[in-house]
């Protein structure tokens, strides 16, 4: 038995422990590899209502500490998510997030409708870093208008805890998180990949079919840490970090900035069990730092107060969603 | 790694999926994660390292035309962040060794080379579908170009071992680019040609009428290609002639190996839907013929 209570509440979804893979970096294809039920929950890619293609290759680079990916995506549509995909999601025994998607704000209503009555679903996370077509294909998740619509929408048709997973290419993410807030989030994922290319210089052309792409890993952690700050000053709701998490250390400094559980993505490329490792590590750790529970580290950053008022953009500066 | 997801768009030819065993085709296992030991990590030519890994879990059910990911970061490190996919070039079931032969590219298989005997090495394997013999095949054809034909050096000890009879292409640039011509030697191949561009014998034009002629004469029904669109786009004219089939193992970068992350996908513009991947669907596919 445990002697760090590793025990996560996300709203009303409750965790056995903080760590979960960020969606499209995992997949029950890892069974074979690692125990799938020590996780604190499971994420599973983003799905759409329609069977979607995802982007021509090449949809990865390598690029310093970090990859680009424009995979775009792809997707079997909600029918074959609901007969094929969601049952081995289950079969692993804990809570299963199902991340959706939409082009327009009313598909993420109707997914989420249309899976309200599906068995062992433990919460819905929003994708909204999606190409919005209602309005010339913006990130629906650069404006606070359109997310505080979406989240407010799917938790009206939802019977489980709604997750925002925020853009963080956007000039403030508090509006972002605040508009969430506002729509009825019970928790934030902070954050997707920051929009980025790789050349081949010789060719002069981009690496990715797609052009641009999502940058992740260990490059963009600090990037992610500033976030997940920022976001727990400006909303009461439970954090998810995401970004560049590879080890428990990792896993430290994310809730000593405020963040109450992890998802882990491009590290379980380069070692397919490291959220295992991670797990290993992760109470020991705890217990180094005097924690007799997760909790007792959330947000215990001691920060030079003249440093962060040094920093409106940063702060607590209110809301300019409205003009 | 470079050109091979562009085999179908570039190549005009169409590929599809090999038949699974439960359709009387492959053999699958599920892969396992091994921490494996490097046993040797030595340079055989100036381009080429051969690594050997003891990681039993792996050999055990490894199939000619497999895989396996390697990840590159060394202990304690988190970049270089992508495992690297290398064929399988041989292995040793008893004693639970797998060996992969690599060329230097770039960063990912620089850092490869650093890595020495006892230094534990990440390993995932066998993925992917490989080659199919068919039952009836008396005598097979392997093309391979540069480290392609490090893909095709198992299906030759496979072949031989069945009685089939192994006529192998080794194709390279130059004469130091040369390999696995010594491996399909002792592995007991039927006829072995080491061709280069230098010496002019590795062109189309060249290997053609030889090939004709070889085709002709052994009554090859199976070709097997790795490395070279040119050779692929050969080997398919050459099928059509000769009422041979092809096989082809694509290269193509990969994230996870296993076919959740959809990074190796075969898809070029304008699909309706998701295209085969590389790791999953593949890395071998069957030539289905020309793109009209």
């Amino acid at each position: 038995m445990s002697d760090v209570d590793m025990r996560v509440a996300l709203g009303s979804l409750e965790l056995a422990n903080p760590v979960m893979p960020a969606s499209g970096c995992f997949g029950p294809e890892l069974a074979p590899l690692i125990d799938l039920r020590r996780l604190g929950a499971l994420v599973t890619k983003t799905v759409f209502t329609d069977a979607r293609s995802g982007n021509p290759a090449h949809r990865l680079a390598e690029t310093s500490h970090g990859m680009l990916n424009s995979v775009g995506i792809p997707s079997r549509g909600i029918d074959f998510f609901l007969d094929r995909t969601l049952p081995t999601y289950r079969s692993a025994g804990v809570p299963v997030i199902v991340s959706l998607g939409g082009l327009t704000v009313s598909e993420y209503w109707d997914l989420a409708a249309a899976l309200s009555d599906a068995e062992g679903i433990s919460a819905f996370e929003l994708n909204v870093s999606c190409p919005n077509l209602e309005a010339g294909g913006l990130e629906i998740g650069a404006n606070p208008v359109h997310v505080e619509r979406v989240v407010r929408g799917v938790v009206d048709r939802a019977r489980v805890p709604v997750i925002s997973k925020l853009t963080p290419n956007i000039t403030s993410i508090a509006d972002i998180a605040r508009a969430s807030e506002a729509g009825g989030a019970a928790a934030l994922t902070v954050a997707n990949t920051f929009v980025g290319m790789a050349l081949d210089v010789r060719k002069r052309r981009p690496i990715l079919g797609n052009v641009v792409g999502g940058l992740s890993g260990p490059a963009v952690k600090p990037a992610i840490l500033r976030l997940v700050w920022s976001v727990t000053r400006a909303t009461r709701l439970p954090v998810i970090g995401c970004g560049g998490i590879c080890t428990a250390s990792d896993v430290l400094e994310f809730l000593v900035v405020g963040a109450s559980a992890v998802q882990v993505g491009t590290a379980t490329f380069t070692r397919p069990d490291a959220m295992i490792q991670i797990l290993d590590d992760l109470e020991r750790l705890l217990q180094e730092h005097g924690a007799r529970a997760l909790s007792d580290l959330r947000g215990t950053l001691e920060a030079d107060r003249s440093t962060a008022e040094a920093m409106p953009e940063i702060a607590l500066a209110p809301s300019s969603m409205e003009g | 790694m470079r050109e091979a997801v562009r085999v179908q768009a570039d190549s005009r030819v169409r590929l599809m999926r090999l038949p699974r065993r439960d359709a009387g085709g492959l053999r699958e296992c599920a892969p396992a994660l091994v921490h494996a030991p490097v046993v040797s990590n030595d340079r055989v030519t100036r381009d080429y390292w051969l690594l050997s890994l003891q990681a039993p879990a792996i050999a055990e059910g490894a199939e000619p035309g497999q895989f396996v990911m390697l990840t590159v970061a060394r202990e304690g490190k988190w970049a270089p962040v992508l495992p690297r996919p290398m064929a399988l070039y041989s292995w040793d079931r008893a004693g639970g060794a797998v060996q992969v032969l690599y060329r230097t590219v770039g960063g990912g298989t620089q850092a490869m080379t650093e890595f020495g005997p006892g230094e534990i090495m990440t390993t995932v394997g066998p993925l992917g579908r490989g080659f199919y013999l068919m039952p009836d095949t008396g005598s097979i054809l392997l093309l391979g170009r540069g480290i392609g034909t490090c893909s095709l050096t198992a299906l030759c000890s496979r072949a031989v071992e069945r009685g089939i009879s192994v006529h192998c292409v080794v194709s390279a640039r130059n004469e130091e680019s040369l390999i696995g011509g010594d491996f399909y030697r002792n592995a007991g191949a039927e006829s072995v040609w080491e061709v280069t561009d230098t010496e002019g014998s590795s062109s189309v034009d060249s290997l053609r009428p030889r090939l004709d002629t070889l085709l002709q004469r052994e009554s090859v029904r199976q070709i097997f290609v790795c490395g070279s669109n040119r050779l692929l786009v050969l080997s398919a004219q050459l099928a059509d002639v000769h009422r041979a089939s092809v096989q082809v193992s694509l290269e193509a970068h990969m994230a996870c190996g296993l076919g959740y992350c959809h990074g190796c996908s075969t898809a070029y513009p304008g699909l309706a839907e998701e295209a085969p991947l590389v790791c999953k669907d593949g890395p071998v596919f069957a030539y289905a013929g020309a793109v009209t």
